[in-house]
């Protein structure tokens, strides 16, 4: 009997252990990816009596889409400044010191609710030793103009999810197309938010420095992106995923559509932007054959992204 | 897990502190002559082979046949419908397998020599277990008797198959008392590759599995008793020729704790309740296939805890079994792939996302003996089948939008007439039955099916199957011999089953596409089985067995896997303590395959078999030596339901002893 006993304790012990542990899928999903929700200062540039608050997600400016946050405090009354006609440009200038900007919402509008002037700001590059950014903000107060210029540090987006992309359409135009979300996708049917942009082509020469219409983008009304993503990992054949939806605007000014994926990895978007008439400005159709042992087809419009 | 160990052990040890002398009583006989009748002393072993596994024990039966993926764990079709449409269970408890491919179907967690019985039931009238289709397989535990004459018996078996090197040993040892009943079993088998008929190696065809159970019995008074119930099977290393990959290893947990009273004096019989929990687990492993493109991990887990309780009625001519099923299950499977550049990142996805099953049924099972030659059975169960995707954003994928709870009713009917007279018999039955997707059909997710070498997508909405059967059978027998032919046909509305879908594209870089389940109108299933057997001489056996079976789906294609015609014929010859048994058996070309559901045209082939027994003492202790060989002619072939068509084994020299101590 004593044996048995001890039989039974032993066999019992022994498998009550799993060999392989099950995957924690929630912490699988941030691997790659972290999802930031809060918005923190970036900057804040003092001048005269006036306090200008910087704010983004993370604290952080990061290559391709930044929502930002800007609010102006009058440092003797301690008043925020409302409807102060403020403009937001930012200015890269490289090493030879040619200097342009980049996707980006000029005049900053008033958000009475939240209590801050809201824009967005699209970086085409990441600021290093040869590269640097400059942002010049105006407000008026009382009648009266002031001008700031401040240096600003554009990091990498380590989040593939935030990838952007930029490229000259067939109409020769200079487009730019950046990630907004999801942040942190998962294997299911993700909402794919992305702004679509397009620099206006100045028609003068430069006048002096900051000369607007050097530096003027809009946003790419009406248009559609259509989308077809895979997996470009040899050992995928050119996988994809049904029951996609093609991107198209909505009233934020955004673009608007479905993506599945079926497994965490990498993955390409490759995209077909087509104008109000249907003609395509970029992109061409990638094969749909599975094509297992070689890497997948990209279009000549995508952008990678890895969760 | 923990609090079942912790469960368990306290039962061990009050079953310890309990065993103490109590004075026999009169009622003891009662309580043992019934315990003996559940024990029921039938065998585990076939005509042609007495140390057999649990998957060769079923091919025996008229009713099953098998799909292979290799020498080990093949999945038993039973009425030519998979498993997904019978209900298999070990005493009556559930338990569901780990892997979604099919390479851990039930019967592969057990071994012969713990079970006692296989108890198969053709269509409705196995919806007893719960709800289903095909039928229902039982696998019997062995259970001892209380207060056998002999206190401590058991029987060691040990042999050699010459084909594959697979060397086996089987031990099993039981004790009885008044009170008490302890048995234990133990089992090891390893086998390397086998090869066929062309005397070529099967790579990736070895296994090696271990097994092993344990049981208590106590009686708690005259007329109850409490039994405790494990079975721990771990196989490793087990190859899957057909299959891209391998297993290396499985492990299944099977513990139950039942109560049995039973009444003196009364119309209730006996009432047996069992509360039962198992874990599976089901590691894959592709490191083993250098020629893989991808290296791809395939976990499965599938844990359940149920509760069995029955109660036996008897009155006059009129017999019942009224059963109470609750169980709940939990399938994982995961599928991880790795990049060829393995810093890159790895992909990962669920193939059973956390999916839950939950049913609870009543069913009964009703017989009366109209008169001395004709009987009447019949009864039914109605059961709730509940399930639930914690990951339902996988199943949204292809079906947006779908729930992520589903709850169906599942009712099941039968009934059937029996009439006996001078040596004939008939009968004719019939039933009606719905059933549940399974998880794979309902849940799953690029689930890679090597056969068609299409990726199986599942979609919550499927409606139940529902079939509708017929059934009958003639017999005629004598001191001399005996006949018997049976008829079943199966009208199955919504049929599952996959279809290529149009969209998406496969995961698998085997695959060539995806499928979805869907349900088609109907399907329609015939089966016809025909046994005969006739004694030559006092000494001198024949038996023979025919079956044939039609599946036809809505538009008239054939069904896949479907047995063509196949028959099996043996004679059995006995001298003294000597017998002789040669077989024959073999299935017609294939002519109704299905090439839309990826079959292709088997040929026929035919098998003989020859194996000698000699029977003599050891001390006293009954001893049997056989010597045998299976497929004599090394033919090489391979049948209608090998996966791949991957050959089956040539010939085999095995040998046997097996002492009863």
């Amino acid at each position: 009997m004593k044996l048995l006993h001890c039989i039974v304790i032993a066999i019992f012990v022994a498998i009550t252990s799993c060999t392989i542990e099950k995957t924690d899928y929630e912490a699988e999903l941030n691997v790659e990816t972290t999802e930031f929700i809060t918005f923190e200062e970036v900057t804040s540039i003092t001048t005269d009596n006036y306090t200008i608050s910087i704010e983004a997600l993370n604290g952080t400016l990061y290559k391709g889409y930044n929502e930002i946050h800007l609010k102006i405090t009058n440092t003797a009354t301690n008043e925020n400044l409302e409807d102060a006609h403020v403009t937001f440009l930012p200015i890269f200038t490289d090493a030879n010191g040619n200097k342009a900007s980049c996707p980006h919402d000029y005049h900053l509008d008033y958000d009475e609710t939240e209590g801050y002037y809201l824009g967005y700001s699209v970086f085409t590059s990441e600021s290093d030793s040869t590269v640097n950014w400059t942002l010049y903000v105006d407000f008026e107060d009382n009648s009266e103009l002031y001008a700031v210029n401040h240096p600003i540090t554009v990091k990498e987006q380590t989040n593939l999810n935030l990838n952007m992309t930029a490229f000259t359409g067939h109409d020769d135009e200079q487009y730019f197309i950046a990630l907004v979300a999801p942040q942190s996708p998962s294997v299911a049917q993700n909402d794919l938010v992305a702004g679509i942009y397009k620099y206006n082509k100045p028609a003068n020469p430069a006048g002096t420095f900051p000369d607007l219409s050097q530096y003027s983008y809009s946003i790419v009304e009406g248009h559609t992106l259509l989308i077809d993503p895979r997996m470009p990992e040899p050992s995928m054949g050119n996988h994809s995923s049904p029951n996609n939806e093609d991107l198209t605007q909505e009233t934020d000014g955004l673009y608007h559509g479905v993506v599945n994926y079926t497994m965490t990895g990498n993955w390409t978007l490759n995209f077909i932007l087509k104008n109000e008439s249907g003609d395509i400005i970029k992109g061409t159709e990638v094969s749909t054959e599975f094509t297992p042992g070689i890497d997948g087809e990209k279009g000549e419009l995508h952008i990678d992204i890895l969760f | 897990m923990k609090r079942i160990t912790l469960a368990l052990l306290l039962l061990v040890s009050i079953v310890k502190a309990q065993n103490k002398e109590i004075k026999p009583d009169s009622l003891d006989t009662v309580l043992d002559e019934v315990l003996i009748i559940a024990a029921k002393k039938a065998k585990i072993e076939t005509d042609m082979k007495m140390a057999v596994s649990v998957d060769e024990f079923l091919a025996s039966n008229a009713n099953i046949s098998f799909i292979k993926r290799g020498a080990y764990a093949w999945e038993p079709l039973l009425n030519n419908m998979s498993t997904e449409r019978s209900t298999v269970t070990i005493d009556g408890m559930h338990i569901f397998g780990a892997c979604t491919d099919k390479m851990d179907p039930v019967t592969a967690y057990v071994e012969s020599n713990n079970l006692s019985d296989i108890d198969i039931k053709s269509g409705q009238e196995g919806s007893l277990h719960g709800a289903t289709v095909a039928g229902s397989i039982d696998l019997k535990r062995k259970s001892t008797a209380f207060g056998l004459s002999k206190t401590w018996s058991g029987a060691y078996q040990s042999g050699i198959e010459f084909n594959n090197n697979q060397l086996f040993n089987l031990g099993n040892v039981a004790y009885s008392c008044d009170k008490l009943v302890a048995e234990g079993s133990v089992s090891y088998r390893k086998a390397e590759n086998y090869s066929d008929g062309n005397n070529d190696d099967v790579n990736h065809s070895q296994f090696e599995k271990f097994n092993t159970s344990l049981g208590f019995a106590y009686k708690t008074s005259e007329l109850s008793s409490l039994r405790v119930d494990a079975i721990f099977d771990k196989a490793k290393d087990v190859g899957y020729p057909a299959l891209p990959m391998d297993l290396s290893l499985s492990r299944a947990l099977i513990t139950s704790v039942s109560y049995k009273q039973f009444f003196e004096n009364s119309f209730v019989k006996v009432w047996d309740t069992k509360v039962y929990f198992n874990a599976v687990e089901h590691y894959m492993d592709d490191t083993t296939r250098p020629e893989n493109l991808v290296h791809m991990d395939m976990p499965g887990w599938s844990t359940t805890y149920g509760l069995v309780s029955k109660v036996n009625v008897k009155k006059e001519q009129f017999s019942s079994e009224i059963q109470l099923n609750a169980y709940h299950n939990l399938s994982i499977a995961e599928m991880r792939m790795y990049p060829q550049d393995r810093s890159e990142r790895t992909m990962f996805a669920y193939s059973w996302p956390w999916v839950t099953t939950r049913y609870a049924g009543l069913s009964l099972s009703n017989s009366w003996d109209i008169s001395k030659r004709s009987q009447l059975n019949f009864g039914g169960s109605l059961g709730i089948n509940y399930n639930y995707s914690k990951y339902a954003e996988f199943n949204w994928i292809f079906h947006p939008g779908a729930p992520q709870e589903k709850t169906r009713f599942l009712p099941n009917l039968y009934t059937s007439y029996l009439v006996n007279v001078d040596g004939f018999n008939f009968s004719v039955g019939g039933g009606y039955g719905h059933r549940a997707p399974s998880v794979s059909e309902g849940y799953g997710y690029y689930i890679y099916n090597s056969f068609d070498r299409y990726d199986y997508i599942g979609n919550p909405d499927l409606k139940n199957e529902i079939s509708y059967e017929a059934n009958a059978s003639a017999g005629f027998k004598n001191k001399k011999g005996g006949l018997q032919a049976k008829v079943n046909y199966f009208y199955i509305q919504n049929y599952i089953i996959g279809r290529i879908l149009s969209q998406g594209s496969p995961m698998n870089y085997q695959s060539v596409g995806v499928k979805g389940y869907t349900a088609l109108d109907y399907a329609t299933l015939f089966n016809f089985s025909m046994d005969a057997h006739y004694a030559v001489m006092d000494n001198l056996h024949w038996k023979g067995t025919l079956t044939y079976a039609r599946g036809l789906d809505e538009n008239k294609n054939n069904l896949p896997f479907i047995r063509p015609l196949s028959y099996q014929t043996s004679l059995h010859y006995s001298y003294k303590k000597l017998g002789v048994l040669t077989a024959l058996n073999g299935d017609l070309k294939q002519h109704n395959y299905s090439p839309f559901y990826g079959e292709d045209e088997t040929p026929s082939y035919t098998n003989w078999n020859l194996s000698i027994d000699y029977s003599f003492h050891i001390k006293n202790y009954k001893t049997v030596f056989q010597i045998g060989a299976e497929n004599l002619f090394n033919e090489y072939y391979s049948t209608y339901a090998d996966w791949g068509n991957i050959p089956r084994m040539g010939r085999n020299i095995f040998t046997s002893l097996k002492i009863n101590l």
